[in-house]
């Protein structure tokens, strides 16, 4: 399993360094383009005041929303988004293509006929997914804890839970992408799939904070569960999300292993 | 080594699987698996590989269940597919390498005698390479670990004729060096050509399992001569026709017996060409029924 995890790592690593440079380098532009900011924000509140509440809150502004004078609240409005969409975006990418492209591009026929198990391909190439997706998050915290210490008084707590709150996330989005690819093995309609779920999923996150009557479905997003109003205010994760992110990933992924495990593969 | 017993493949939306294959092939023998294409012989190979799942009947390769023992058989296995799919952006040095270490034996000199006989640049990119090259590398990372069992899926496609001979040279090589080979193939000639015994697959179910000399006994010719004369006797001779000064038959018989046919007539020009598998399937098994 070794073998393979090495070998994917390499084959996965020029895409994981074109990702963690877009991510990494939004959330830095967005950090350091606060202190340009900071000085207008009367301006901008007033402005602000204008929407709706409802309006406001569904962006995390407003009088229950993060305060944007002061970095983390900048950063929950101003660069978390892009580190939530463009992050489950890779995991989602990601997770649909592992296991996928080896039935798309056919070289399932060489792999599955040395001598591993698909319990441990499938497994090695989860263990990929979760390196990759734990890297890009790395890189992230590093450029965080540089942008915090420097533009604020540092908080140890709501740093760590802006860099790996997420994780939590692109995980929820790269298993259920998964699983789904052990059905659909064409790369393309797989991956358009995956990426209408982690676009449909903001979607929804969007509608249950601006409509009252649509509060409900703030429980099947993940955006919700790590949203940067907890971070900043309740500085966790509700548990109920955490015990919720957590099924999804473990159901999606032991359903996928089980089905692959017993799947005809003939390409 | 490979035994099936009723080994039975269906897939979904009716399309062609196998039926009821029975197989025996013995430790060192090269055996040949012929039948059109479409005929089930890559559904064969996959289910023995337990790529795809049997609907029924069960197969043991060394004694090992190939499912439940699937892994612990890909050990002593090397497998040449088709069509060659490989992972474009490895060198073909790399990707050698990856393949090697998924076994526990040193394969590194076999390796490299392998990539100098097949005369193989290893510094290039996999996606660079030509069908022909990337054929080659399939074989390598096949033969490298020295398998105990070769299985071979059309591994001629795509080698140019000089290359075929080193490839069937290889095999011999590996069967003298105690390797069992499981040579699947719809070309006639090149089955002929090395295997010990071969099993004849049409639409999924297995039509005949023999020794290749007893083939090539009622092997048939395709005869067209350019003669003024007709042919009395039609002993060993079917579908025989004169149209344009040209009489044209199926010949079943040896050789030498046709020599004496032609020694008859009057010969102007003279093509003997071999027949397709499905004519021979034809001529030879409706001889059989007869």
């Amino acid at each position: 399993m070794k073998n393979l995890i090495k070998n994917e790592f390499k084959l996965n690593l020029r895409s994981l360094i074109l990702w963690t440079v877009i991510i990494s380098g939004l959330a830095t532009l967005m950090l350091f383009l606060f202190p340009a900011f900071k000085d207008a924000f009367d301006q901008i509140e007033d402005l602000l005041s204008i929407y709706p509440q409802e309006f406001l809150e569904a962006f995390g502004l407003g009088a229950d929303g993060l305060d944007m004078t002061d970095i983390y609240g900048w950063f929950g409005v101003e660069g978390y988004l892009f580190v939530m969409l463009i992050g489950g975006s890779y995991a989602a990418i990601l997770g649909s293509s592992i296991l996928s492209k080896e039935e798309d591009d056919k070289t399932i026929e060489f792999l599955l006929s040395k001598p591993i198990s698909r319990t441990k391909v499938f497994f090695g190439k989860v263990i990929v997914v979760i390196i990759n997706l734990v890297l890009v998050n790395l890189v992230v915290s590093i450029a965080l804890l540089i942008a915090f210490s420097t533009l604020g008084e540092f908080n140890f707590v709501v740093w760590l839970l802006y860099s790996f709150a997420p994780l939590l996330l692109q995980l929820v989005f790269a298993s259920l992408a998964l699983l789904i690819s052990i059905f659909i093995t064409k790369s393309r309609q797989v991956l358009s799939i995956a990426l209408g779920i982690t676009i449909g999923m903001y979607v929804i996150d969007l509608i249950s904070s601006l409509t009252d009557s649509a509060e409900f479905l703030k429980y099947f997003t993940p955006y919700e569960y790590i949203s940067a109003i907890y971070i900043v205010k309740d500085q966790q994760i509700k548990p109920l999300y955490l015990i919720i992110s957590i099924a999804v990933i473990v159901i999606s992924l032991g359903t996928a292993w089980r089905l692959y495990k017993k799947k005809d593969i003939a390409v | 080594m490979i035994k099936t017993t009723n080994l039975t493949k269906y897939y979904h939306k009716n399309a062609r699987g196998i039926l009821d294959v029975s197989l025996d092939i013995k430790k060192g023998e090269i055996f040949g698996f012929i039948g059109p294409n479409g005929a089930g012989k890559s559904t064969t190979v996959r289910t023995l590989l337990n790529f795809i799942f049997p609907t029924s009947g069960s197969a043991t390769i060394q004694g090992l269940d190939i499912i439940n023992d699937s892994v612990e058989i890909r050990k002593h296995v090397g497998y040449i597919p088709s069509e060659i799919n490989l992972y474009g952006d490895m060198t073909v040095q790399d990707f050698l390498d990856y393949a090697g270490a998924y076994h526990k034996n040193d394969f590194k000199v076999k390796q490299k005698e392998l990539i100098k006989k097949l005369e193989l640049d290893t510094s290039r990119k996999i996606s660079d390479l030509s069908f022909g090259n990337k054929k080659k590398v399939a074989i390598i990372q096949a033969l490298q670990q020295e398998p105990d069992l070769i299985i071979l899926d059309e591994p001629t496609s795509g080698l140019d004729p000089l290359m075929q001979n080193t490839f069937f040279t290889l095999i011999k090589e590996e069967q003298k060096r105690g390797a069992t080979i499981f040579f699947s193939s719809h070309i006639l000639s090149e089955v002929q050509r090395i295997c010990d015994r071969v099993a004849i697959i049409k639409d999924g179910k297995i039509i005949k399992v023999e020794k290749i000399d007893d083939i090539m006994k009622a092997r048939a010719k395709k005869v067209r001569i350019k003669t003024p004369d007709d042919i009395k006797d039609l002993t060993n001779i079917l579908e025989y026709k004169r149209e344009n000064g040209h009489v044209s038959f199926v010949f079943t018989g040896s050789i030498d017996q046709l020599f004496k046919i032609l020694s008859d007539l009057k010969v102007e020009d003279l093509t003997i060409e071999e027949p397709s598998l499905e004519e021979i399937f034809m001529h030879y098994y409706d001889r059989e029924e007869k």
